[in-house]
């Protein structure tokens, strides 16, 4: 049902939505525009992909969702960053660092 | 912590789902505002701002569902809806439901009942330790022909194998035991020394024999089960004082052996062997023989082994003839046990396997009709973007659903069933006591309805799935979906099951023309009126103590002919029907060429001149009245034959013709003291009529009858011809018998009851098969039935614009009894064609019929497609009775 084809590598997505709350808590539109900031407009991530995401990644314990007020005093959902999320964020990094070391790596073999 | 935190949210999903929805709705719209809120500030007119959010969303419940279908149990999720719509479909057809529900259970649950059989019977372990280990020892003979040990073979086996940790020998019979709380007939084994090391036990209380228990001339010794010990004892801890008179002799008790143990068969006592010493005879099969193997020596190796043993004794014997062993041969003691149960048992569970079959293909046919019907329903979920896959697994979870409560009521059924089937069951099954519901049973039953759900769902999924669903919205609205391919379809699993039905009733035929060719047999004597009662006396070798067992049995015999009612009394040394007569080999012989001893017999068992072969039973005179035994010529036995005048036989008129073909034998003498000892040559004065003594369907053995006056026996069945009530001769002969010796127990039973027993099996089988095959004529009929009502109400409009156009009822009844028969036929023709590829199978059940028997074969034909062309014609007669003008103002 999802016709749109995902622009991000499997995983990547976890890793920009845990990376973009080290900033702090934040709702789900925040996350969206902050992934769009941190990566330059490279990813405009979907709700369609953002929220699936969100709610896997908080069954996983990485992050945790309260509602509170937006800047405009509006409700809004808000996630932050757990313990595990820390972890977790840590771990991907390394892994992400090793892949992209490796794909150079191969792109720049002769 | 993680898998707390996941557990919380599953449980959360499945159990507060309300919550989880309300929560994500709010989460959603709230961020539907605040990208409007962006927009707005962005600069955006209020409604455009609200528009472009909504396109940057995507649709708010394709976001909701994305997240759902992420969710922790979204799947199970799935499964549950699937499983309410799917009873929601079942409860829409209650009629339908119930039908195939009742299908499934009948098959499924006849299905457990056989298979619980088979597997008590064939596939469950015994129980005893390592038992695949403990295999049975049989010595083969020139013939091809297994039988047991005599006592030197065995003891070479023993000596000189290199395979068996141990072996043993062991004898088996009914033995009178008094001493205990009350005299009774126990089952009593003999066994040699390494008895319970093959078994892998050792005695919970007192000992094991010591090796000289078994040596000739000592103490009688005798371990007892624990049933018997709790039982007949009292359990006593200390068992000095324990003793037990078994057969005339006192024993003392030396070991209880542990709880359930029991073999052979049902044996309480086991005695030691040998007592009286080993008989030296190569050819006196006396014994069974069991042996564990070692560690590591597979079946195949100790075959090769006791082979090569047994090739050497025969190379080497002094004793060669037709009895002495020719090879030897091991095999898994299961197998020896339950060697000729096995072929009758696959036949049943094949049978009930061919019912399985005819009952799904009734559930399918069903199911098919059902899916035609929903063609608009799938068509529409189709249409709203259900994945093939999605619909393919709705099937199958109705499908599952069927099978599960079908079979669950199906195992409901089959603990009754086997109930009835262990009732019903033949007393010579062996390991019957093992049948029963048991844990792999069940196993089987869920596998089962779980292969049935999984072939049923896959069918019906496959057929209603196939193509482009969404031209059942077009069609749909016609009332003329079904199409013409489904319709198909039902008349291939019409002629199928036609085609198992022919092949279970063919079988059920045979068996049953067999059991009437049997009981149609002559068995050569009378079956009513006649009450027996076995009687054993102490066993005992020495000339005063046989004496006296004949004088105790005349006087029995004659208080036993003053009951009122009671006609005529004899007695034999074993019943017809239970197995028959021990069998040897025995002498043409003069008085002046008798030898002293039975040493001296082996240089003439090599002029084969001389030898005959027959089966040797005791009996008096009124044995033959009693029975109606014909005298073809001479005489039975008379008051003259006393112990101290010629010793004479009776010979059967088989013998006769074997052995003295175109003379008379009446007047030769015969030597045949190796059966009892008594090398005193027997005159030939009379013969009788041959009786089927090993069972109705087995031939007439040549056999020579002794006199029990000349010959004593210490175990003898009476019989009396009675016109009085069984009870009352069975409570007066108890007290005569108890009046003369009080520590003997007499069993009784009339012989009626021991002729019926021995069809037993044939019955069984009969029985049970015949019902599997009225059972799928029924659901075949019943199939027929359904697939062409539902023809003929899916032809409604067509059959009317035939009428419309001016065909005649008879034109009608014509075209739809004509679809009707080209199934039926081709149902029919497959059918036959597979009996007689499958009929082979239960030939060594069959008697007197061949596997394919013209007659039951037409007969079965006939039968079944008289009954398919009247489920026809029902349906056809509707069709004629099509109003053209209602069918075709009904579009």
């Amino acid at each position: 049902m999802n016709s749109e084809p995902t622009t991000l590598l499997q995983g990547t997505l976890d890793l920009l939505i845990l990376k973009s709350l080290v900033a702090g808590e934040m709702h789900g539109l925040g996350i969206s525009r902050r992934i769009q900031q941190i990566t330059g407009g490279t990813f405009a991530v979907k709700p369609g992909s953002l929220f699936p995401a969100l709610h896997r990644m908080e069954e996983e314990g990485w992050i945790s969702s309260f509602w509170g007020d937006s800047e405009n005093n509006r409700r809004a959902k808000y996630y932050r960053l757990t313990k595990p999320g820390r972890k977790q964020l840590e771990a991907e990094t390394r892994r992400w660092g090793r892949i992209s070391w490796a794909i150079g790596q191969a792109l720049e073999a002769s | 912590m993680p898998f707390f935190v996941k557990t919380r949210s599953l449980l959360r999903n499945l159990f507060l789902s309300r919550r989880v929805e309300v929560d994500l709705d709010h989460e959603v719209h709230s961020h539907l505002e605040l990208l409007t809120e962006e927009n707005v500030r962005a600069g955006m007119p209020p409604e455009e701002a609200q528009r472009a959010a909504r396109i940057e969303l995507g649709g708010i419940e394709q976001v909701k569902e994305q997240v759902r279908e992420e969710q922790l149990g979204s799947w199970l999720r799935s499964v549950i809806s699937d499983c309410r719509y799917g009873l929601r479909q079942l409860r829409k057809n209650p009629g339908a439901t119930a039908i195939m529900v009742f299908t499934l259970a009948l098959a499924i649950g006849a299905a457990t009942a056989i298979f619980s059989v088979v597997y008590g019977v064939l596939l469950r372990p015994l129980p005893y330790t390592d038992a695949n280990r403990i295999m049975a020892v049989f010595e083969v003979n020139s013939k091809g022909g297994w039988s047991h040990l005599a006592d030197p073979n065995f003891d070479d086996f023993r000596d000189q194998n290199r395979s068996f940790r141990a072996i043993t020998k062991y004898q088996y019979g009914v033995a009178s035991v008094s001493g205990a709380s009350q005299p009774s007939r126990t089952a009593a084994a003999s066994v040699s020394s390494d008895f319970l090391k093959v078994f892998g036990i050792q005695p919970i209380l007192g000992r094991d024999f010591s090796s000289s228990d078994a040596k000739k001339g000592a103490g009688p010794t005798v371990l007892i089960s624990y049933g018997y010990w709790k039982a007949q004892l009292g359990s006593p801890r200390d068992l000095a004082q324990a003793h037990l008179k078994i057969d005339g002799a006192v024993y003392s008790v030396i070991g209880v052996l542990p709880a359930g143990f029991h073999f052979p068969s049902d044996a309480n006592l086991w005695l030691p062997t040998d007592l009286g010493g080993e008989n030296p005879s190569r050819t006196a099969h006396n014994y069974y023989a069991v042996g564990r193997l070692r560690d590591g020596v597979t079946v195949e190796q100790a075959n090769q082994d006791i082979s090569a043993i047994a090739r050497r004794i025969h190379n080497t014997s002094s004793e060669q003839g037709d009895y002495l062993l020719k090879d030897g041969i091991v095999l898994p003691l299961q197998d020896s046990i339950t060697g000729t149960a096995r072929s009758p048992l696959l036949v049943l569970l094949g049978a009930v396997g061919f019912l399985l079959l005819v009952a799904c293909a009734n559930v399918a046919n069903l199911l098919l009709a059902q899916a035609s019907v929903r063609g608009r329903e799938l068509a529409v979920r189709s249409a709203l973007g259900a994945a093939r896959a999605r619909l393919v697994r709705q099937f199958l979870t109705e499908a599952f659903l069927l099978s599960i409560i079908g079979g669950g009521l199906g195992v409901l059924g089959a603990y009754w069933g086997v109930a009835g089937l262990v009732a019903l069951a033949p007393e010579n099954l062996p390991l019957l006591d093992s049948v029963s519901v048991s844990i792999p049973v069940l196993v089987f039953a869920f596998l089962l309805s779980t292969g049935v759900a999984a072939g049923l769902g896959a069918f019906t999924a496959a057929r209603a799935t196939s193509g482009d669903l969404r031209e059942g919205l077009g069609e749909g609205g016609r009332g003329q979906a079904g199409s013409q391919g489904s319709q198909r379809i039902g008349r291939v699993i019409v002629a199928a099951q036609m085609a198992i039905t022919l092949v279970l009733v063919v079988g059920a035929g045979l068996l049953g023309r067999s059991l009437m060719k049997v009981l149609e047999v002559n068995p050569g004597f009378r079956v009513d009126k006649i009450v027996t009662m076995d009687v054993a006396l102490p066993d005992a070798d020495d000339p005063k103590s046989k004496a006296h067992q004949a004088i105790f049995f005349s006087s029995l015999m004659d208080r036993l002919k003053q009951i009122p009612g009671v006609r005529k009394v004899g007695a034999i040394s074993n019943l017809p029907m239970e197995g028959g007569l021990p069998d040897g080999m025995f002498l043409l012989m003069t008085q002046n060429e008798v030898p002293k001893a039975m040493d001296g017999f082996v240089p003439l068992m090599q002029q084969k001149e001389r030898l005959g072969s027959a089966d040797f039973g005791v009996a008096t005179d009124g044995y033959f009245k009693v029975l109606g035994i014909q005298l073809i010529r001479g005489r039975i036995f008379d008051e003259h034959d006393g112990p101290n005048s010629p010793h004479v036989a009776v010979i059967s008129q088989s013998l006769a013709q074997d052995r003295w073909p175109g003379q008379d034998p009446i007047g030769h003498t015969i030597e045949f003291g190796n059966m009892d000892g008594d090398l005193r040559l027997l005159t030939i004065v009379g013969i009788v009529g041959d009786i089927h003594d090993y069972g109705l369907d087995a031939p007439p053995r040549p056999t020579v009858y002794v006199n029990l006056f000349q010959r004593p026996r210490s175990a003898m069945t009476l019989t009396m011809l009675s016109d009085a009530d069984t009870q009352s001769v069975t409570s007066t002969a108890r007290g005569i018998l108890q009046d003369l010796n009080p520590e003997i127990p007499p069993r009784f039973r009339t012989f009626s009851q021991v002729y019926s027993a021995s069809l037993g099996s044939r019955k069984f089988n009969v029985i049970l098969i015949g019902f599997f095959g009225i059972v799928a004529l029924l659901l075949a009929t019943a199939g027929v039935f359904g697939v062409m009502a539902y023809s003929v109400s899916r032809r409604t409009r067509e059959i009317g614009v035939r009428v419309a156009l001016g065909a005649g009822s008879a034109d009608v009844l014509r075209m739809v009894l004509g679809q009707g028969l080209r199934t039926i036929f081709i149902g029919v023709a497959i059918g036959i064609a597979g009996s007689l590829a499958l009929t082979r199978t239960v030939e060594s059940l069959l008697f007197g019929v061949t596997a394919t028997d013209p007659l039951t074969f037409a007969a079965v034909t006939l039968l079944l497609v008289s009954a398919a062309l009247l489920a026809c014609f029902i349906p056809a007669r509707r069709a004629t009775k099509v109003d053209p003008m209602i069918a075709l103002r009904y579009e």
